[in-house]
């Protein structure tokens, strides 16, 4: 066990959870370019390789769990590696998100003549930004704010108050994902509708796969709170999940100012 | 023989890059705000017709004037 080694790094057991992901990973891309092209067999090829990747990471962060919380191997040194890695995670979301943005500044600051030379184009019904996307504004900051409750109780050791925020957390986030489906389904306008469809939906729909993304880490930190897996020292996984929520809340406000308000007018 | 009297659209400063796509579909824009505000009979509109004219290939303007009888021009007239 831990107490046999001399040294506090964690030398993890062989593990077979690599190499699903990548065959998963395999699967997805082979199967997703099958499914764009004619030919058979892609679109079950796609779906194989996604429930192959969902399931090695729900196996694959098990083992985390069991590892740390279960058997002990996190110490101070090995909490660094998830801490810090999850920085430039975090760091690369960002920059995936900031190439959507650019797509979206670069049809939308200077419009070509092929769509008038106007932004939005003729005829494209846009939102009004003071109808669901105001409302939908605030509410993921105050989710934020609900994380930020949560992470306090668990520093002063209230376990049951971190659970009340965490539900708190992911009740509010579940409200504004329920919106924003409304918002979708009852919009005038379609990612097909012309340039400013495509950036739109790129640029709100991952921002939304995100959103549900960082509602289900909240649910899980929920859940080992309520187990009671973390504790007033030890909860980097909370952590990571706060770091990401935040980051989300953020890029949903650029998200509003640029592409709901700005994009509008 | 007599002077040919050469011209094209004077440059405009607001379309100072060698791309002039934009000069181009400014100034046809321009005349048809013109005669809708001006009216058809009224000569103000000239200069602009001649500026597009020399600016824009003659398969967008061709384009232009279809879509604006379908009513599917995109642009802000």
């Amino acid at each position: 066990m831990i107490e046999s080694q001399r040294h506090s790094f964690h030398l993890v057991d062989p593990s077979p959870w690599p190499i699903s992901g990548s065959l998963g990973a395999l699967a997805t891309t082979v199967g997703g370019v099958m499914y764009m092209h004619p030919f058979q067999g892609g679109a079950t090829l796609l779906s194989l390789g996604i429930i192959f990747i969902l399931y090695t990471m729900f196996v694959w962060w098990r083992d985390v769990i069991r590892e740390s919380t279960l058997e002990g191997h996190h110490t101070k040194v090995v909490q660094l590696g998830p801490r810090y890695g999850s920085i430039p995670f975090i760091v690369s979301e960002v920059m995936f998100l900031f190439a959507l943005f650019r797509a979206s500044s670069h049809s939308s600051l200077a419009p070509t003549v092929e769509i008038g030379g106007i932004w939005p184009p003729k005829g494209i019904g846009v939102l009004d930004p003071r109808e669901i996307p105001f409302l939908n504004t605030p509410i993921l900051p105050s989710s934020g704010a609900a994380v930020t409750w949560a992470h306090h109780a668990i520093l002063a050791g209230k376990e049951k108050r971190a659970v009340y925020a965490l539900v708190a957390t992911v009740l509010l986030a579940l409200v504004s994902t329920g919106f924003q489906g409304m918002e979708y389904y009852q919009a005038p306008s379609t990612i097909s509708d012309s340039i400013y469809g495509s950036t739109f939906s790129l640029a709100t729909g991952f921002h939304g796969f995100h959103v549900i993304i960082g509602t289900l880490f909240s649910i899980i930190c929920g859940i080992r709170q309520y187990l009671g897996h973390l504790t007033k020292e030890h909860h980097v996984g909370f952590e990571a999940a706060a770091w990401y929520w935040h980051f989300v809340d953020v890029v949903r406000l650029f998200l509003f100012v640029s592409i709901y308000w700005w994009g509008g007018i | 023989m007599e002077e040919v009297h050469l011209q094209t659209a004077p440059a405009d400063f607001r379309f100072p890059s060698t791309n002039q796509t934009r000069h181009c579909f400014t100034r046809y824009i321009e005349f048809h705000r013109c005669l809708a505000a001006k009216g058809e009979e009224s000569g103000d509109c000239e200069k602009f017709a001649k500026y597009y004219r020399s600016l824009c290939p003659v398969e967008w303007i061709e384009k232009w004037n279809e879509q604006r009888e379908n009513g599917t021009f995109p642009g802000p007239l």
